[in-house]
């Protein structure tokens, strides 16, 4: 077992490598988990600053404006778009609410009654909208007889209502699922990354002219040599795999059992091999370290993009995602995407992965016959 | 003496180019076989025809009295090849690559350690078993590149020009290492460009060139082929045109070069040509600045039997 030996030896030796990208890998896990479990953990509805500049001053507007002090802090403001706008550039207002002079006819009309200024890309837009839309929904329901049951509105919004956040489970979107999407996503990208370049350049080695010459003329046999070699493979590729179930289990002990985590598993296994298949293919396309070194990183980074690693599907075009399926890793990122009840819910996309491993392979055999021809 | 390698006739084609152009060459059990010849004319690819590293069109092959083919492992388990260029790993150690390299031929780990060892020490690299190749000098890994050829005790052992770009020490190093391995029973086949280094180490030369063989020997066997068999340079003070030309009928001349103030006088197979000339210098009464006899040379005999110079 001495080419195994060395194998395992010379990857070890390249260590760095290895050592960088499940850094970049732990990193970003450490720091995706910080914020993707927490963020869906807990709802409080917070206190906003808000200006309100009344036109209308009818018994209706008063309400509104009541409803509104209730829930948030008022600040100072002038009717004034310029002013208004700095106010919220600043921080100082978080929404500025005018209610217009024919306000109580708008309302009855059931249209657009007031001119809210906020920022659209903060949080805190949404809550002063619900809190506005919630008051005139209440108000258009009592309308009857040309007046609005104002006392009514203020009971029905006092109505607390209690949430509880769901914990975790198979819920979409929940924090601990999402960790999960993420972790297993972004495996894709470091599995692609590190054997290419690792096994690569390894392969590289003993794949050198004269390296490769020596070995030939060897009494060690060629499939001998080569069954050492793929285990090699198999062993380091194995390695790697096994580290990122485990250390998804350490991250998330607690939380295992609340997620399909078997499909994760079967997953990364299929995508681990056909990816360990696509760097056969490309260790039998070229010896060249330098070549071997960017192909790693322009796939990896490259079909991890496009695929939704790095963004989700949802929001990728059509016709990036048209280019995505003709790589395994459009299909990984599928499976971890997907809500399912059975590992036959995946059965297509697993499906998907390996015939790309056989094709890969069969690819891979193609250009290691058409060298050993050109010799 | 055992024939333990046989080419006969061989013919190899890169495209629109002859490499091997019916190849003879037989190697005898126990003997240095230097294989001699300019850059590029075929010497390595010779050797990759008969380790079918390389395929070939025509002839035959047989090492050990059996047809080489690339499954022929009880063949190749008693061979060793030291190739051109220096091809170890870079990222093992000296003795991690002496280790792999008799890994592909030895499978009990008790042994191969002692062959490491042994090997070691043959090439002198004890105080550097630990050093990557990048950290050696040019010598120091032409040394690794030999032990890694000659670690698993082959009896047989190609080496492809194992002195190119090497120091003068360590060229001498190398050579009386290939003298100890033909010492140990090794029978070495050895590829050069070098003169001097083939006719000091071989016991039998074959001179390629176009990729044909051109003729084989032993360097007196070669010697004796050609019809010169002495140059003697002459240096007069002064010598008149009619005495120079009279120089031709000192018997055996068969030439003289005339090259400034020197005169390249050149002998057919023949005794006492040096007191000839002196006899013909003190009768005409002619002073000599200089006066020297050279025997003839590996290159003279390449020189007169393809046309040109060795280091063409």
């Amino acid at each position: 077992m001495t080419v195994f030996k060395y194998f395992l030896k010379i990857a070890i030796k390249n260590r760095w490598i290895i050592i960088m990208y499940v850094t970049i890998f732990f990193v970003m896990t450490v720091l995706n988990s910080n914020d993707a479990v927490k963020r869906e953990e807990s709802f409080v509805e917070s206190k906003l600053n808000i200006g309100i500049i009344d036109n209308c001053n009818s018994e209706l507007s008063n309400s509104l404006k009541d409803y509104l002090k209730d829930e948030n802090n008022i600040v100072d403001t002038v009717e004034d778009e310029d002013y208004i706008k700095e106010q919220i550039f600043l921080e100082v207002a978080d929404a500025v609410v005018i209610i217009p002079e024919d306000f109580d006819e708008k309302v009855i009309r059931r249209e657009e009654s007031v001119l809210v200024y906020k920022d659209d890309r903060k949080p805190q837009s949404i809550q002063i909208e619900n809190q506005i839309n919630k008051f005139l929904a209440f108000a258009n329901i009592t309308y009857e007889n040309g007046n609005f049951a104002l006392k009514d509105v203020a009971e029905a919004l006092n109505e607390s209502v209690e949430v509880h956040v769901l914990p975790s489970g198979e819920i979409e979107g929940s924090g601990i699922n999402t960790w999960f999407k993420f972790y297993f996503n972004f495996t894709g990208y470091v599995t692609i990354a590190l054997y290419i370049a690792v096994i690569g350049v390894v392969m590289s080695d003993f794949r050198d002219e004269n390296i490769d010459s020596r070995r030939r003329i060897s009494s060690k046999r060629f499939l001998e040599f080569n069954r050492e070699i793929y285990l090699g493979q198999l062993t380091l590729a194995s390695a790697v795999t096994i580290t990122f179930i485990i250390a998804s289990i350490i991250f998330m002990r607690e939380n295992i059992w609340n997620v399909y985590f078997l499909k994760y598993v079967v997953n990364l296994i299929v995508f681990s091999f056909s990816i360990l298949c696509l760097t056969f293919l490309i260790n039998n396309i070229t010896r060249n370290k330098h070549a071997i070194t960017a192909l790693s990183t322009v796939l990896s980074l490259g079909t991890s993009f496009i695929s939704g690693v790095m963004v989700p599907q949802e929001i990728l075009g059509d016709k990036v995602l048209a280019v995505a399926k003709f790589f395994p890793t459009y299909y990984f990122v599928r499976v971890n995407e997907s809500m399912i009840n059975s590992l036959s819910d995946i059965g297509f996309d697993i499906f998907m992965q390996l015939l790309f491993a056989v094709a890969f392979l069969l690819l891979g055999l193609i250009f290691s016959r058409k060298d050993l021809l050109v010799q | 003496m055992r024939m333990i390698v046989k080419v006969k006739n061989v013919v190899k084609r890169y495209s629109e180019k002859i490499a091997l152009d019916h190849f003879n060459m037989e190697v005898y059990e126990g003997e240095i076989l230097g294989l001699l010849g300019p850059n590029g004319c075929g010497k390595t690819t010779a050797i990759n025809c008969i380790l079918s590293l390389l395929s070939f069109d025509k002839g035959e092959i047989e090492v050990f009295g059996k047809k080489m083919t690339p499954n022929s492992y009880d063949i190749k388990r008693q061979i060793g090849l030291v190739p051109q260029e220096v091809s170890v790993f870079e990222n093992l150690t000296v003795r991690e690559n002496i280790d792999y390299f008799c890994g592909l031929y030895v499978d009990d780990k008790n042994v191969r350690k002692r062959y490491v060892d042994e090997a070691i020490e043959f090439v002198d690299l004890k105080d550097y078993v630990k050093f990557y190749p990048k950290k050696l000098s040019g010598g120091l890994k032409r040394r690794l590149n030999i032990a890694c050829g000659i670690v698993h005790k082959p009896k047989l052992i190609f080496m492809d020009e194992p002195t190119v770009a090497v120091d003068a020490q360590s060229r001498n190093f190398i050579l009386e290492g290939i003298k100890r391995l033909n010492g140990e029973s090794s029978t070495v086949v050895y590829t050069t460009h070098y003169l001097e280094e083939a006719e000091m180490l071989c016991s039998r030369i074959v001179i390629m060139d176009n990729g044909k063989d051109i003729v084989s020997g032993t360097t007196e066997e070669l010697k004796a082929m050609i019809t010169t068999s002495e140059k003697i340079v002459v240096s007069f003070v002064s010598i008149e045109d009619s005495v120079a030309s009279l120089m031709k009928g000192i018997p055996h001349v068969i030439d003289i070069e005339r090259n400034g103030e020197d005169f390249i006088i050149k002998f057919e197979n023949g005794i006492n040509n040096l007191s000839n000339l002196l006899s013909f210098i003190t009768e005409h009464n002619l002073t000599y600045t200089k006066l020297y006899s050279k025997l003839p040379t590996l290159n003279d005999v390449f020189l007169e039997l393809t046309g040109k110079e060795l280091r063409d």
